[in-house]
């Protein structure tokens, strides 16, 4: 074999190495009370536009962000939702990486939370007995 | 002591909740028209059922992930959203067809006709997914479901030809009167109607509703590997008693009615007064979990809150998919739709959809990041590689033989 021709090796990086595919999207996201918020349904990463010229010298790109709402639908079937659609969890928000991700904030004042909050608010909590525990 | 009567009212729950309106339909209608030479089936289904149940329950006591998280997580979103669309639709008919059976049970005892009782199963239905505990509504519904033993019991007091039975089940035959495509065809009803994925979402659920830990897995274990077969026996009985009853008379089954007339005529009215609760307590337990496993699927895959042991308003999503489910239950229902048709139906959907829950399940049971120590040992995974060579094979062959044999006709 060819020493020339073997793959630049990964650099040694200081932390814990996530893959993206593997690690962390379509991983339940919980929130520091244990209350399932979301599904992380896409990535958002900082750094230049796609099909753009690299200077060298070039910051890698970092996450910033969990993403959910529409983007699901596009991931699934194609296109990408304009910007403001976007329900974004920023990544400095999350604080355990596992089988699930955990957040260090509470779900209640999220935006990916709005549609429970609204479900809950107009019908739920309207029908007798739904803010009651199971007996 | 405490421990022994935990492990008893698990197994009787278990054996007593087994069996749904699929079970008792396919195994009657198979009973009257082939005798017991599909009894295979319902072992070989039954062996399949212990394995991935206990295996889903192992995934979801070691990571606390329930099956449909498992999935999406697995599959992505693409192939799983296809896997949603498919377990959700047969899962909503299996809904349909629990709500109708308990109506049509209801009818059977009271003489008032089925779509009366429609709204009222569905509306119990679901105040007890809305208020009651999911502990009681397990144990409440398995032990009245437990009554179904008189149909063992009906099968003695019938006094059978035990040989002729015995002969029928040990040297598998196709009936003269019947063709070998619809032999097959009842097959894979009968295994689509042991091994129904939802038991498989809902046992993982409950397993996390319960907040089960890897401590509780021996009792999980016994609950299963002893509940199951036993519950596997009652379908027997149910298939041995149409045998006994309605083949020599050639009756072949299309109505609840005729489920339930070898036990008339072998156990008498006691008898009969049993197997009517037993009916309504077996239809409407699986009508309770075939409802909360549709909240359960969604919720899983889109990542809402979820549970019984939640306030409805703290899992809002999820009760509101459910309560939209026993709507659009209802709504197929009243169009006069027979309960006893959806039902066959669905247990051969059921058959269809199989692999698409077992083989992430199997994935994941053995996937360290999630199972740690407890990843699957050899003998289950070759034992699960069997299994899912079976289960693929009957859901390719299950739409051909649908056609050939115009569903079983």
């Amino acid at each position: 074999m060819k020493r020339g021709h073997a793959l630049t090796p990964v650099p040694a990086v200081p932390g814990r190495l996530l893959d993206a595919q593997l690690h962390l999207l379509d991983r339940q996201v919980i929130d520091n009370d244990g209350v399932p918020v979301t599904t992380v349904d896409d990535l958002e990463l900082s750094g230049p536009a796609l099909e753009t010229e690299l200077a060298p010298g070039t910051a890698a790109p970092v996450l910033t962000a969990l993403l959910t709402g529409p983007v699901l639908g596009t991931r699934i079937f194609g296109g990408r939702p304009p910007s403001s659609r976007l329900i974004r969890i920023p990544w400095a928000d999350v604080s355990e990486v596992g089988v699930v991700l955990k957040l260090g904030v509470s779900g209640e004042h999220l935006d990916a939370g709005w549609v429970e909050r609204w479900i809950r608010d107009k019908i739920i909590a309207r029908i007798p007995g739904g803010r009651h525990d199971p007996r | 002591m405490k421990r022994l009567l935990g492990v008893a009212l698990g197994v009787l729950t278990a054996i007593g909740g087994f069996v749904d309106i699929g079970d008792l339909v396919t195994n009657a209608v198979v009973g009257s028209r082939f005798g017991l030479s599909l009894v295979w089936v319902v072992g070989v289904g039954v062996l399949g059922i212990c394995l991935f149940a206990n295996m889903s329950g192992r995934v979801a006591a070691a990571s606390g992930r329930a099956t449909f998280e498992v999935i999406r997580e697995r599959l992505g979103p693409r192939a799983g959203l296809a896997n949603l669309s498919a377990s959700f639709l047969i899962n909503l008919m299996t809904v349909t067809a629990e709500i109708g059976g308990v109506a049509l049970a209801l009818q059977l005892a009271s003489s008032v006709h089925y779509l009366l009782w429609i709204p009222v199963a569905a509306l119990a239905v679901w105040l007890v997914v809305w208020r009651v505990k999911f502990s009681i509504m397990e144990n409440v519904t398995g032990l009245l479901g437990l009554t179904l033993i008189v149909f063992a019991v009906a099968l003695f007091l019938l006094k059978p030809d035990w040989g002729n039975l015995a002969g029928q089940a040990l040297a598998p035959a196709v009936p003269a009167e019947e063709t070998a495509p619809t032999y097959w065809y009842y097959a894979i009803a009968l295994f689509g109607a042991a091994m129904t994925p939802y038991e498989v979402f809902f046992f993982s659920s409950g397993a996390v509703e319960e907040g089960w830990s890897i401590k509780d897995l021996v009792q999980s274990r016994i609950n299963v590997l002893v509940g199951f077969p036993l519950g596997g026996l009652l379908s027997v009985a149910i298939a041995g008693c149409a045998a006994v009853v309605l083949l020599p008379a050639g009756i072949a089954v299309t109505s609840l009615s005729q489920v339930i007339l070898p036990v008339a005529e072998g156990a008498g009215k006691v008898g009969l007064a049993f197997v009517l609760v037993g009916l309504v307590a077996a239809t409407f337990g699986a009508a309770l979990e075939t409802t909360l496993s549709s909240g359960y699927t969604l919720a899983q895959f889109f990542g809402w809150s979820w549970g019984k042991f939640r306030r409805p308003a703290q899992a809002a999503r999820f009760h509101l998919a459910m309560i939209i489910c026993l709507f659009i239950g209802l709504a197929v229902l009243v169009t006069g739709v027979d309960p006893v048709l959806v039902t066959e139906y669905s247990v051969v959907f059921s058959a269809i959809a199989l692999p698409l829950t077992y083989l992430p399940i199997l994935i994941v049971a053995n996937d360290p990041q999630y199972m740690g120590q407890h990843v699957n040992g050899r003998p289950v995974n070759v034992l699960a590689m069997v299994y899912l060579v079976i289960i693929l094979a009957a859901s390719l062959a299950a739409i051909p033989l649908m056609i050939v044999t115009g569903a079983g006709s």
